[in-house]
């Protein structure tokens, strides 16, 4: 092979980089298309982008978080316990003051956050273990805590249920997180940490702070999430925030985001992700399939489009 | 057929047998012949290819070129058991038992279709054979049902032995073993080779031990750079005749330094006392001086290669002290950079390079990990970066957003250098620079050190190869076994003969 | 020989009783403790037999569990595919009794953990990724083939839902399990690949088979979990929503204990006595009157602190 085919090689190979990044935006369009003439353009009525829009915020703004975590190739499965709890913190401040209330919610999740950091920092366990006992440690806190009665916030809270008080919020963690990944220098660990803990450490980088960091920002942000639950929902279940992890997995990676995170984790899996996931949820609702059939087919088009978007040279061994 | 003739036939041949890995030529045409009967001692330095051949032998690797014959028929297997049923057998160097398993299971691993039937295996048959073949071979303390991790080094390794010789191997190759083992140890490993070769068979014995070889071989082969040198026999040669054999070369100086004069050595850069990483090496000392180049060789496992991460900051355990010339001293990875140090690790994939990354993330890496924290980041000014050195040192690529995982070995140590540069380190640790880089870069690479030299800076090069460390070093440091066994100085007199005795 | 086994140290002599010793004094420290706080409502004879009754349902999840967990993988839809397998069961049992109701619930178990592995291996995603797709597949056709209705087990058929019928069977369930771990090439290579997969490849195990195979054998237990589960609990109803995740983690502590006392080659009893201690430690939280709740609060401490205590990764290495 000679020094000019392995430049066109190389050049070639990046256009197909270039061309990769785009599949999540083309998958939402393709989507938008694909339920607009299978719901005969109900879906796209103001109706039901508002119904859909509605339901958007604490999903969007939880998934920017665990979007952190996933770029350094973790996991957190406590994002949906974690939720509840910092929503009935919510509930209970709320009735001395707003702003407390956004702080005690912000502070549950920085502290679910740091213990999740901890024990996998400390002890080296996994993040997919240490999150998943969190997660059960935590939502047992919920339930004991809303064994009696469900939780309630003060009742004029739901005032602030107005979108342009939730786009704000949201628009908010996004561009902080937006801004953080792309223009400081936390993204670029974040994003080598990912594809090469080893090589990240040796060059100067605390990967173990780095990785508490990540996790305790995560779970703020889902704190900020549970906000916008309570204004939304008024009450605390024991129930609340069930499978929400599952939900952000589900969406970053329809966004695109690589299972092992690294340097081909993009920002935009958070907000296209978060769009198809919903328009997919609703979607196959207004086709007027049961919810059983709308999992199957949730979980066909999940394996599908992790098969086709992993990045196998990235995993080493595959376990 | 008469006996004389039977003894005569080679139980073993290789022919033509070639092997590389990128640039490297491992193995280059190796031809050789076994014979039963015989211990052959097989020696060479660093990368002279004894490993690579016997893990081709026993189809670690895959052939390039040429076949192996035992018996006279094609030896062609894929995996450690076909070559264990073909009669090819290794004791290898590190452990080659694993946990989890017992004893009698790790004996019989992969073959346990002796003791199956109709889908049952008959565990109890199965460790009463175990048992039986270690009270044969004398290592009644060993039980074969207990689980093997209940075991320390030294009797999983007489596990090994058995595993690798109970069924009567054509061929046992002993691979570096001895220097893991107690004497008792290596008194069992002889008195198997001798028996080996009672029965009539062959064994092909590794060992950086001169005197060993010397005495329990028949035949001794040397490789030098992946070729065969010369076959002697053991008796009548002498370790002086060994060495020669396994150095010899004219020095090639087309791309080391050409000045030989005044040490242009300035004052002291970085002191290390007493650094020890148990396991590793022991209470070393040494100084760095500015502007010069020191040059650490010795064999593969003689602890240099840890020294320059423990140096570095890097190494788990690590005790004593390494001090700069303002005094500070150097305990973390970050302290380390912050004060100018860098290192280029033996193993570049995995620590020297984020390979799947940009050559772009991967050169303002160290620089960013020390810049303040919210900084925002002028992506334009790191590119310009980025680009500047990776054009410094010509890294021959698409553009700066090209994943390093693209690049030939070479330009991917072009691009461990030019983070290095970019940070405007003073000190240079550089491990295995060139190892398995194309002769140009290496070129570029030794200009570099040159210049960096010139500038005031410091270096300390650990390699295996000693030609670079002739070469290109002001001084050379020669370990052996953990600890520092001599220092030589440039000089055109210095002859590899001399270094190697201060190695092995 | 006498004189070198005593000089090989406690562990070596009693090997397998040493571990053994071990347990059981957990047990009874546990059941010490939690007696002495509430003397009245916990601890009877007849408490701990109830206790035991329902701990070895989850022991035979987490005997199928260890044929992943070993080789370092790991699966989500076991939940979702006990739920399935007793409703096939159940549904199968109205026309063929109980014939109906063990090839049923077995048979689709080991069915579902023939399409996981296949599905692993084809696609080379992670286990974890690949068993949260099929959790909601599993869980969707569960509810189909309950036909939106709670499944009842015909109380005619309920002789493995209390004694002697449910011990005989999960005693059976362990017997097997031993049997496969200490008679069978797969007991082997199933612990060669957790240790060092590449090594394992070169000595020629066909590591794909043998993960496939795993995937087969664990949820081959999973199904005769779910026949134990649906005949304890008379009856099954589908969940949606990853409503089965629940069921995925009480088994799971049972493996982390057969996992940690392996080395003493006694996996299946630490398993058994393991999953008796959790139930222990859960009863006694609630006969101190804690709320049911405080199963989970006391599910995610124990695990994590099992974990804490029992992972020891070498220095340096990379864990996500």
């Amino acid at each position: 092979m000679t020094a000019q085919d392995s430049t066109v090689q190389m050049k070639q190979s990046q256009w197909g980089q270039r061309l990769k990044a785009v599949y999540p935006l083309l998958g939402l369009i393709f989507i938008v298309s694909a339920f607009a003439v299978l719901t005969k353009g109900q879906i796209l009525t103001p109706r039901s982008i508002r119904l859909i829009l509605s339901q958007v915020y604490p999903l969007l703004i939880a998934s920017a978080g665990v979007f952190l975590v996933m770029t350094i190739g973790s996991l957190d499965f406590s994002q949906g316990s974690l939720l509840g709890l910092a929503s009935i913190v919510v509930s209970a401040l709320s009735f001395y003051s707003v702003p407390l209330a956004i702080l005690g919610g912000i502070l549950t999740g920085l502290a679910v956050g740091l213990l999740n950091g901890f024990f996998h920092v400390r002890f080296r366990i996994p993040s997919f273990i240490v999150t998943i006992c969190t997660m059960y440690l935590f939502r047992g806190f919920c339930a004991y805590l809303t064994t009696n009665a469900p939780v309630s916030a003060i009742p004029t809270i739901t005032a602030f249920n107005q979108d342009w008080i939730k786009l704000c919020f949201a628009g908010g963690v996004l561009a902080v997180v937006f801004l953080v990944f792309h223009f400081s220098k936390l993204g670029v660990f974040l994003k080598s940490l990912g594809a090469g803990e080893t090589a990240t450490r040796f060059s100067g980088v605390r990967t173990d702070w780095v990785k508490i960091l990540v996790f305790a920002a995560a779970g703020a942000i889902t704190g900020i999430a549970a906000f916008i639950n309570v204004i939304k929902v008024g009450s605390i279940t024991s129930t609340a925030g069930n499978q929400f992890e599952t939900q952000i997995l589900i969406a970053l990676v329809l966004g695109g985001m690589p299972i092992s995170g690294g340097a081909k984790s993009r920002f935009f899996a958070v907000p296209i992700g978060t769009l198809i996931s919903l328009i997919l949820n609703n979607g196959l609702v207004m086709i007027g399939l049961d919810t059983a059939m709308q999992q199957l087919v949730k979980g066909l088009i999940f394996l599908a489009v992790v098969a086709l978007t992993i990045d196998r040279k990235a995993l080493q061994t595959i376990k | 057929m008469t006996t004389a003739n039977t003894a005569l036939k080679p139980v073993l041949q290789a022919v033509g047998v070639d092997k590389s890995f990128g640039i490297t030529h491992a193995v280059n045409r190796v031809s050789l012949d076994l014979y039963r009967g015989e211990i052959r001692g097989l020696i060479g330095e660093n990368g002279s290819g004894k490993s690579t051949f016997c893990s081709l032998l026993t189809g670690i690797h895959k052939l390039d070129g040429g076949h192996f014959l035992i018996d006279g028929d094609m030896l062609a297997v894929r995996n450690q058991i076909e070559a264990n049923n073909r009669g090819v057998s290794i004791i290898v160097q590190e452990t080659g038992t694993l946990p989890g398993l017992t004893v009698a299971e790790n004996i019989f691993l992969g073959n346990e279709k002796q003791f199956t039937r109709f889908g049952v295996k008959n565990t109890r048959a199965m460790n009463r054979r175990a048992q039986k073949l270690l009270d044969d071979y004398g290592f009644s303390h060993i039980r074969a049902a207990q689980a093997i991790e209940s075991y320390n080094f030294e009797n999983r390794k007489l596990v090994e032995i058995v595993k690798a010789t109970y069924f009567k191997p054509l061929v046992l190759i002993v691979d570096e073993t001895t220097t893991a083992l107690s004497q008792s140890g290596r008194d069992e490993l002889y008195k198997i080779m001798q028996e080996t070769r009672a029965d009539n068979r062959t064994v092909i014995f590794i060992s950086h031990d001169l005197p060993e070889v010397l005495s329990h071989t028949d035949n001794i082969s040397v490789l030098r750079d992946g070729e065969l040198i010369d076959t002697v026999k053991s008796a009548g040669t002498t370790e002086d005749d060994l060495k020669r054999l396994m150095v010899g070369r004219v020095l090639d100086d087309r791309y080391y330094r050409k000045d030989y004069g005044e040490r242009q050595a300035g004052s002291l850069a970085l002191s290390v006392r007493g650094l020890c990483v148990p396991g590793q090496f022991d209470d070393l000392d040494l100084d760095l001086y500015k502007g010069e180049i020191l040059g650490i060789g010795g064999l593969s496992e003689c602890g240099m290669h840890e020294v320059g991460k423990a140096i570095f900051g890097a190494s788990y355990h690590r005790t004593g002290s390494v001090t700069l010339a303002d005094g500070s001293s150097i305990n973390t990875v970050t302290e380390a950079i912050r004060k100018g140090i860098a290192y280029a690790s033996k193993d570049r994939e995995m620590e020297s390079l984020v390979v799947n990354t940009t050559i772009k993330d991967n050169i303002i890496l160290p620089t960013l990990s020390q810049t303040a924290a919210v900084k925002p980041l002028n992506h334009k000014a790191l590119k310009r970066f980025a680009v500047k050195y990776a054009n410094q040192l010509s890294v021959k690529m698409t553009g700066v957003e090209q994943y390093v995982n693209q690049l030939s070995g070479g330009n991917k140590q072009k691009v461990v250098l030019a983070r290095w540069l970019g940070k405007d380190s003073d000190i240079y640790i550089l491990d295995s620079p060139t190892r398995g880089i194309d002769v140009k870069v290496k070129a570029d690479i030794y200009a570099l050190m040159s210049d960096l030299r010139s500038q005031g800076k410091s270096i300390l090069m650990i390699s295996e190869e000693m030609q670079e460390l002739m070469g290109m070093c002001d001084r050379i440091l020669i370990m052996k076994e953990g600890r520092i066994n001599a220092e030589f100085a440039r000089s055109r007199d210095l002859r590899e003969e001399d270094i190697i005795q201060k190695m092995l | 020989m006498n004189n070198q086994k005593q000089t090989r140290g406690l562990a070596g002599i009693f090997g397998r009783y040493y571990g053994l010793v071990i347990l059981l004094l957990l047990a009874g420290a546990f059941y010490a403790f939690f007696k002495v706080l509430s003397p009245d409502n916990f601890g009877s004879l007849d408490n701990l037999y109830f206790y035991f009754q329902s701990s070895i349902i989850y022991s035979v999840g987490a005997c199928g569990f260890y044929f992943i967990v070993v080789m370092g993988l790991f699966d989500f839809s076991i939940g979702a595919n006990v739920i399935l397998s007793a409703i096939v069961g159940v549904v199968l049992s109205r026309e063929y009794g109980y014939l109906g109701f063990l090839a049923g619930c077995i048979l689709c178990g080991a069915l579902l953990g023939f399409i996981n592995g296949f599905l692993y291996i084809k696609l080379r995603i992670p286990s974890m990724i690949v068993s949260v797709g099929l959790m909601l597949i599993y869980e969707s056709l569960a509810y189909y083939a309950a036909g939106g209705t709670k499944q009842i087990l015909d109380p005619a058929l309920r002789v493995f839902g209390s004694a002697p019928g449910n011990i005989l069977l999960a005693l059976s369930a362990f017997l097997l399990m031993h049997f496969l771990i200490t008679y069978t090439r797969i007991g082997t290579y199933i612990n060669a690949i957790g240790s060092n997969e590449y090594v394992a490849k070169n000595m020629g195990i066909n590591v794909d088979t043998q993960k496939l195979l795993g995937f087969v054998l664990c949820h081959l237990f999973v199904g005769i979990m779910a026949v134990l589960s649906v005949s304890y609990g008379t009856s099954m109803t589908a969940a949606t929503g990853m409503g089965s995740m629940v069921r995925n983690f009480t088994p799971l502590m049972g493996t982390f204990f057969g996992l940690t006392f392996r080395r003493y080659g006694i996996a299946v009893p630490a398993i058994v006595i393991g999953e008796f201690i959790i139930a222990i430690i859960f009863n006694g939280f609630v006969a101190l009157g804690a709320p049911t709740t405080i199963q989970n609060i006391v599910t995610g401490a124990a695990l994590l602190s099992i974990v804490a205590l029992t992972a020891r990764p070498m220095k340096g290495a990379v864990v996500k």
